[in-house]
């Protein structure tokens, strides 16, 4: 990957070149994926030996920490403070958010807790926007057919169709909740039209935003509606260590690990909803990511432990547009809005290789391989390709500072200017298409547990397009949070503990899996925190 | 491995002819040839009652064989398979894969004591016993072998498939008499025994599912072939029901008398994840524990009484290292406490008070003497029940907090004042 055109004589085949001119991509889609998307590289995915989803695949450092052992032991919990609640969500991020709304607003005592704080999540860094038709000239239908042919028809049509008729309710709600979308008609202050913008691999105009950072502004809304929520207790600083589990394999609530106080909490519910997220933090295939720093698979550890099965484990989705330098922003995000905008991506020699509104995995394997076959640009030995956001700027005035907010502020922090220089861009690890196996109430095949977001499976098929996931974790939010508190009140559980852990551990043995490896991994090992050993310590 | 009642052969389900082709029907045709001879077999060969007590069959058999017959009604047998209790697993197993030899048992039996009426009485919650069970006892209806023991009791002879009410209590035998009868399952107090008068007064034979399910095999076989099946004293086998923190749990049929050693390491697999043996739950569980200096004790009745413990119904719910004994204990109270029926004010303001204190001690909110107060309590209350479901959850208790002080007080300190738990885990 070290060949590649050096900046100096990249920049002036760009200035020579600018606007570039396309040059066909010569290699049909399905090639090119198979060729240059990493999902598909040979020997990046291993089949999984335990659990009930075995045999599926998965990507190397995912299936390690599924096939851990537990951190916690039966007798960690004697003794260990009880929480009761109806129903127990895990995960402070959007769809967390939702569900805990929704279900405290049905009448239930809901407990909410986050392992860092609420809205610390991946949520906040949807740029883009959220998709919905409520365009006169779409349709459900059309937003229906859109999501599948992006995931390649591998999509659940009944979790889609879901999803696509919840879309003009959700932004309704969200609107309801104080979130502000940007408008057709800026100047007007009551009433107005929501402005649409094409997302990448849509039929239509679908793509409700805010200015560049749709997702904060969805976050702050839920943020403050949460805080406001009587019947809400929100615990800040608590990762779930384990699923609790009743003699009957039902969910029965989580152990907690209380990082103030360094102590474990049991917090004992009728239902709960897991909403924590994906797994970016684990750099899977050795790729950056624009993840949150709690993007660690939790959820899908635990899940898997106490039985939910997955699916699509092995898809995961690769943002064309990550920094590819300078090396501290590496893998953080310039948002897509910069494409749907209309800026380009030229690679070295100065020529638009791919046309920039296909799905994101076609753009990003068309990248990977401009860079693979030499047509990259190198810059202190990292390899991208140009982002034209100059001849976006000279094309639209005034669009690097009155809309993409957070790209010029990413370009602040790189020391570029955008109106002048392109950013040095690659793909990077950005989402988990596969997850939790659920039914459109949310609910996994384990009775109890409930999943809402990106840990879910389904919606995605093999690829996801902008724009749906906000969606998704304001459509199935809801979806869980309503379930959530109807199994709530079916019989409590009995005999609660961790007797689910026992098959777990002999499933391991009878495999030859080592029980010294444990999960989940909670904190990324950035900061030389070990859950593991350290979990004894108050952070 | 002895296999006698889980031998592959045998697990025939509730086809009856396949029972009769492996040797089925052999020991009710050498009860029906010498009749006489029955309860001087059962008597050599040593069988005792299998559900816990370990009290010798034959003396029961006898006693209700002397006992004059009714005018009205006749003598009745019950066949107890009400087992409700945590950790056992093994009555559900013979009813539902090998139920003709428990009928069969049954059958002996009724011809030992003169009984008209044989109730098969079974957890309604084990769905698949009790189909296979009443499959099973309308081919034995239709069957000759029956008229012949009709023919020989000079009555007719019924055969009746009976769902209790699910409670565990329901397994004591007096209170298996009263759910016969119809009434709630309330245990009474003894005498009189059920021998003497049980169902309507009649006198009534009563015994557990694997008991019965001996019979057959000691009539046909021998009592000396019996006999030879156990290790040092004891005699024939046993199934003994393992879980817990072993790497095969499971129901695996011994030699009475298998060491612990033998049941948790070379059956059982040896402990789950390698972790070190703590202690051992027998039995209801409402025994008390085996720690690690029993690792080497015979498992008979005899073995453990000696050890101060009891075999109880053979359940053995292993705890390693990681898993806390408190947590156990707490649920088999809960448990006992759930299921007293609240006839004797001890048993049922005691359990409940006894699980109260330890489920706060283990939801982080003891207070300081709760230990003394659990002493005490497992002091006073046994004795105080009218059946043994007090003095269970009593024993239990109290070896719990004698062997394993030092987590209760572990679990105390731990929450103490929201204290910070630095360094342990």
């Amino acid at each position: 990957m070290t060949a590649g055109i050096p900046l100096a004589q990249a920049l002036a085949n760009w200035r020579a070149c600018a606007p570039a001119e396309p040059r066909p991509c010569g290699l049909p889609v399905a090639e090119l994926l198979r060729g240059f998307h990493p999902d598909q590289r040979p020997g990046a995915m291993v089949p999984l030996l335990v659990g009930i989803s075995a045999g599926q695949r998965a990507p190397a450092e995912l299936a390690a920490l599924l096939q851990a052992d537990s951190l916690v032991d039966d007798i960690d919990l004697a003794g260990a403070p009880l929480l009761e609640a109806d129903v127990l969500v895990i995960g402070g991020g959007g769809a967390g958010c939702v569900a805990a709304l929704t279900a405290a607003r049905a009448g239930a005592r809901v407990l909410l807790v986050t392992k860092l704080r609420i809205g610390d999540s991946n949520t906040v860094m949807a740029e883009g926007g959220i998709q919905a038709a409520v365009g006169e000239d779409d349709s459900l239908q059309r937003h229906f057919e859109d999501t599948l042919r992006a995931g390649h028809f591998l999509a659940d049509k009944s979790l889609v169709a879901a999803l696509v008729s919840d879309g003009p309710a959700a932004i309704r709600w969200l609107i309801q909740e104080g979130m502000s979308f940007d408008l057709a008609d800026e100047g007007r202050r009551m009433g107005g039209t929501l402005l649409r913008k094409k997302p990448g691999g849509a039929s239509a105009a679908r793509l409700l935003s805010y200015r560049d950072f749709t997702g904060l502004e969805l976050m702050r809304a839920l943020r403050e509606a949460v805080l406001l929520q009587p019947g809400i207790t929100l615990l800040d600083r608590h990762p779930a260590l384990e699923l609790l589990s009743d003699d009957r394999g039902r969910c029965a609530g989580a152990a907690l690990h209380d990082l103030a106080r360094g102590r474990t909490v049991l917090a004992r519910a009728g239902a709960t909803v897991l909403a924590t997220g994906g797994s970016g933090r684990l750099h899977l295939l050795g790729f950056p990511t624009s993840n949150h720093y709690g993007a660690t698979a939790d959820g899908l550890v635990l899940a898997y432990r106490l039985g939910a099965p997955l699916r699509e484990v092995d898809s995961f989705q690769f943002h064309p547009t990550g920094m590819a330098w300078p090396g501290h922003l590496e893998g953080q995000l310039v948002s897509e809005s910069a494409r749907s905008s209309g800026a380009m991506l030229v690679n070295g020699l100065g020529q638009r290789f791919v046309e920039e509104l296909q799905p994101r995995d076609v753009v990003a394997a068309a990248i990977l391989r401009e860079i693979a076959e030499g047509r990259g640009i190198l810059r202190d030995g990292r390899a991208g390709v140009f982002l034209d956001t100059p001849t976006l700027e000279r094309g639209k005035p005034g669009i690097l500072a009155g809309s993409l907010v957070t790209l010029s502020h990413l370009a602040h922090r790189a020391g570029i200017d955008p109106a002048s220089e392109p950013f040095l861009i690659r793909p990077t690890l950005h989402y988990q298409n596969g997850g939790l196996v659920i039914d459109p109430a949310g609910r996994t095949p384990v009775p109890g547990l409930l999943a809402a977001g990106e840990v879910t499976g389904g919606l995605h098929g093999s690829n996801r397009m902008m724009g749906n996931a906000l969606l998704e974790l304001v459509a199935f939010g809801r979806r869980a949070g309503e379930a959530a508190i109807l199994d709530a009140r079916v019989e409590r559980p009995r005999n609660v503990g961790l007797t689910h852990l026992a098959d777990w551990r002999r499933a391991l043995t009878v495999q030859g899996l080592p029980l010294s490896r444990k999960a989940p991994m909670i904190f990324p090992p950035y900061g030389n925190f070990n859950a593991a050993t350290d979990r004894g310590k108050a952070a | 491995m002895t296999a006698v009642l889980t031998a592959e052969a045998v697990r025939v389900g509730p086809d009856l002819e396949a029972w009769l082709a492996v040797g089925g029907g052999g020991g009710l045709r050498r009860a029906l040839a010498e009749p006489e001879a029955i309860i001087p077999v059962i008597e050599a060969a040593g069988l005792r009652g299998l559900g816990g007590a370990g009290f010798p069959t034959h003396r029961k058999w006898a006693a209700v064989a002397a006992q004059p017959r009714p005018a009205k009604g006749g003598k009745w047998v019950i066949c107890n398979g009400n087992e409700d209790e945590p950790g056992t697993f093994k009555d559900r197993f013979l009813l539902s894969e090998t139920p003709h030899q428990v009928i069969e048992g049954a059958l002996i039996g009724a011809l030992a004591v003169g009984a008209s009426t044989i109730v098969l009485y079974v957890n309604p919650r084990e769905a698949a016993a009790v189909r296979v069970l009443k499959q099973a006892a309308q081919a034995w209806a239709k069957h000759s072998l029956l008229a012949e023991c009709a023919a020989f009791l000079g009555s007719p002879l019924r055969l009746d498939v009976v769902e209790g009410s699910g409670l565990y209590v329901g397994g004591e035998e007096t209170a298996a008499v009263a759910s016969v009868m119809g009434g709630f399952p309330f245990p009474s107090l003894k005498p009189p025994f059920p021998a003497e008068a049980g169902v309507n007064g009649a006198p009534t034979l009563l015994n557990n599912v694997e008991t019965f399910a001996h019979v057959p095999h000691i009539l046909r076989e021998g009592a000396e072939w019996y006999r030879a099946l156990g290790l040092g004293a004891a005699v024939g086998t046993k199934l003994y029901s393992l879980s817990g923190d072993v790497l095969r749990p499971g129901l695996h049929e011994m030699p009475m008398g298998t060491s612990l050693r033998q049941l948790v390491f070379a059956h059982g697999g040896g402990m789950l994840a390698q972790k070190a043996f703590k202690a051992v739950f027998t039995g209801g569980p409402s025994n008390t524990l085996l720690t690690a200096a029993d690792l080497d004790v015979a498992l008979d009745f005899d073995s453990l009484r000696e050890r101060g413990s009891r075999l109880g119904t053979g359940a053995m719910i292993v705890v390693g290292e990681g898993t806390s004994i408190l947590r156990k204990t707490a649920e088999y109270v809960a448990f006992f406490a759930a299921n007293s029926c609240g006839q004797c004010p001890p048993c049922k303001i005691g359990t409940h008070q006894v699980a109260r204190i330890l489920e706060r001690i283990e939801n982080g909110a003891g207070r300081p003497g709760d230990l003394e107060a659990l002493e005490n309590l497992s002091k006073m209350l046994p004795g105080s029940g009218r059946c043994g479901l007090l003095d269970g959850a009593a024993t239990v208790l109290s070896s719990s907090l004698h062997a394993f002080r030092a987590e209760y007080e572990a679990a105390l300190a731990r929450q103490s004042s929201g204290q910070v738990n630095l360094g342990a885990a």
